[in-house]
């Protein structure tokens, strides 16, 4: 469980984290969506006991972080930068970290094991490491302890489409064995995969905390795209579908019905005698929903200074 | 692999941590570091190399000065300890760099919020690095001594001695020298972060500003200087009485360290990391 109270965080004038009060609940993936700069990253810097807050608090387990004694066993996490020392190789640090909380030294090979990192690629020293490999033993290091609370600060950035699904497959089996699991990202289509809920920040402000299928029904109704060699006929098609109350928009050498069926203009263009090429029904991405919330919210913010910083 | 061990939905959010004292787990944490990376080993070729030149080099001139034709600079026969003092003015340099890269490394790679994360007290973990780098330096302190004095003894020939009770307290007062300039370096550079930052201040406390109070030879500036962690430290090695017994200059450069320390603690807790 991590709890953030009217968490605050400004930078000189810039609010990067805005009186944000959330939830994160355990047995579930939390996506922490935002675009790049939404104050994803200093919030979880804050919950980590890195960043003090301005204002507000954020809790783990209804502790603050660095009133923690032996933290590892608490809270794992995944910073975007891995924290290796570039002459340091990941067995050591492992080590070290494993040491700095009485965790045993057994636990080290366990952990390189459950995120399939062997020992050669261990051995190497931080900065021969890949981003790949950087990312999985900053995710072993987070599992030291075996932790309830998971934080991963964009888990699959650089990742290749194995280490992707991998990190999909691993984040749900933490999920369901009861863990707090937050992931973040800037990708809606990631958390579109893994998340049983989402939590959007637009500039620093909460934006949505919503299960992931009510914020799918949510979304932008489906649409419909048709086209075909004769403008006029197409038109003509266009104009009896808005007769019918669909919403019709002309465009990209088609149109775009909303408020119909697949079904219902094809039967009606058969029935015309329009020629199409195309008959889509288009569902639209939670990209979508996403873009369209973050977007009100920076409109929002941006109103009095023009959204000149950003 | 490995199964991970399966947590019910009604597991405990607090787990039973471990027995023992975080800070023992952050000592051996700091320990762990410190020797895993091979700057650390290559610190300790440089400094018995400058050691073992220095002392040679201070043993040679010594020898010089017994046997040129001006006797009025004679220093008389020698104790190797005395050599192996004065051959800390440049050997502490390399030994206090441990204690400095034993964070600002840290600041510079981003290993500080790994530590910090697993230890978040910021006194706790400053305390850890003060520990091991503290013990490290006065080890190696030893080590360098027992170097000093094994080259010294032999230059010096007919003009040194090196009676067996002194020259061991002279190498014992060096490695606590050592350690504490070290953990000076430590919590400097704790509060400063930057290791060029951390050492222009250093040389300023060690060396600039008091030679700068001692230059025009009045007694108020040159007692302010006597408080300064050089000079203090420097009594404490020649074993002085005057302007302080030794022990005093050992509490003054105690003293430097851990106010040095304090500060560091005071900037770790209130910078975000």
């Amino acid at each position: 469980m991590i709890t953030l109270r009217g968490l605050t965080k400004r930078f000189g004038g810039v609010t990067a984290v805005d009186d944000l009060t959330v939830e994160i609940r355990p047995g579930q993936v939390t996506g922490f969506l935002g675009p790049n700069g939404a104050g994803k990253s200093t919030t979880m810097r804050m919950v980590l006991g890195l960043d003090r807050p301005t204002s507000g608090a954020a809790l783990v387990n209804g502790r603050a972080y660095r009133t923690l004694r032996h933290p590892l066993y608490e809270v794992g996490a995944l910073l975007d930068a891995t924290g290796v020392h570039p002459a340091r190789s990941g067995v050591a640090h492992l080590r070290a970290m494993a040491r700095s909380n009485g965790v045993p030294a057994r636990r080290v090979a366990e952990v390189l094991d459950l995120v399939g990192l062997d020992t050669r690629a261990a051995g190497k020293p931080g900065r021969a490491l890949s981003l790949g490999m950087g990312q999985r033993l900053g995710i072993a290091g987070a599992l030291l302890g075996d932790p309830p609370v998971l934080l991963l600060d964009e888990p699959v950035n650089g990742l290749d489409p194995d280490g992707v699904r991998w990190i999909r497959g691993f984040t749900r089996r933490l999920a369901d064995e009861g863990r707090t699991v937050l992931i973040s990202s800037h990708l809606m289509s990631e958390m579109q995969q893994t998340a049983d809920r989402v939590v959007v920040l637009g500039r620093g402000r909460l934006v949505a905390d919503a299960p992931l299928a009510e914020l799918i029904a949510t979304r932008p109704a489906a649409s419909i795209r048709v086209r075909g060699p004769e403008p006029a006929a197409l038109a003509a098609l266009g104009d009896r579908l808005a007769a019918e109350g669909a919403t019709v928009t002309a465009g990209h050498g088609g149109l775009s019905v909303a408020g119909s069926t697949a079904d219902r203009v094809g039967d009606l263009a058969y029935e015309l005698g329009v020629r199409l090429h195309e008959l889509t029904a288009v569902a639209p991405s939670l990209e979508e929903a996403f873009l369209e919330l973050t977007a009100a919210s920076v409109e929002y913010v941006a109103g009095p200074t023009g959204g000149e910083t950003r | 692999m490995t199964a991970l061990p399966t947590l019910d939905p009604t597991r405990p959010t607090s787990r039973p941590a471990p027995a023992g004292h975080p800070l023992v787990g952050a000592v051996a944490a700091e320990w762990t570091k410190l020797w895993s990376v091979r700057s650390t080993w290559w610190t300790l070729v440089a400094a018995l190399v400058t050691m073992a030149a220095t002392a040679a080099q201070l043993a040679i001139y010594a020898v010089n000065a017994n046997t040129d034709d001006d006797p009025t600079v004679d220093p008389g026969v020698l104790p190797v300890g005395d050599v192996v003092a004065g051959s800390l003015e440049l050997t502490h340099f390399v030994v206090l760099a441990l204690g400095l890269f034993a964070i600002t490394s840290e600041f510079a790679t981003g290993t500080i919020r790994t530590t910090l994360r697993c230890t978040p007290s910021r006194g706790r973990v400053l305390a850890a690095k003060a520990l091991v780098v503290g013990a490290v330096t006065f080890g190696v302190g030893l080590l360098l001594g027992g170097v000093g004095a094994a080259v010294a003894r032999p230059v010096l020939g007919e003009w040194g001695r090196a009676p067996l009770g002194g020259t061991v307290a002279d190498i014992v007062a060096c490695a606590g020298y050592l350690a504490l300039v070290s953990v000076l370096a430590l919590g400097l550079a704790a509060a400063l972060r930057g290791p060029v930052l951390t050492l222009t201040v250093l040389l300023a406390l060690l060396y600039i500003v008091p030679l700068s109070l001692q230059e025009p030879d009045l007694t108020v500036l040159t007692r302010i200087a006597d408080a300064f962690p050089g000079v203090a430290g420097g009594h404490f090695l020649a074993g002085d009485t005057e302007p302080y017994p030794a022990a005093v200059g050992l509490l003054l450069l105690a003293g430097w360290a851990a106010a040095a320390l304090a500060g560091g603690r005071w900037a770790l807790a209130r910078r975000d990391a």
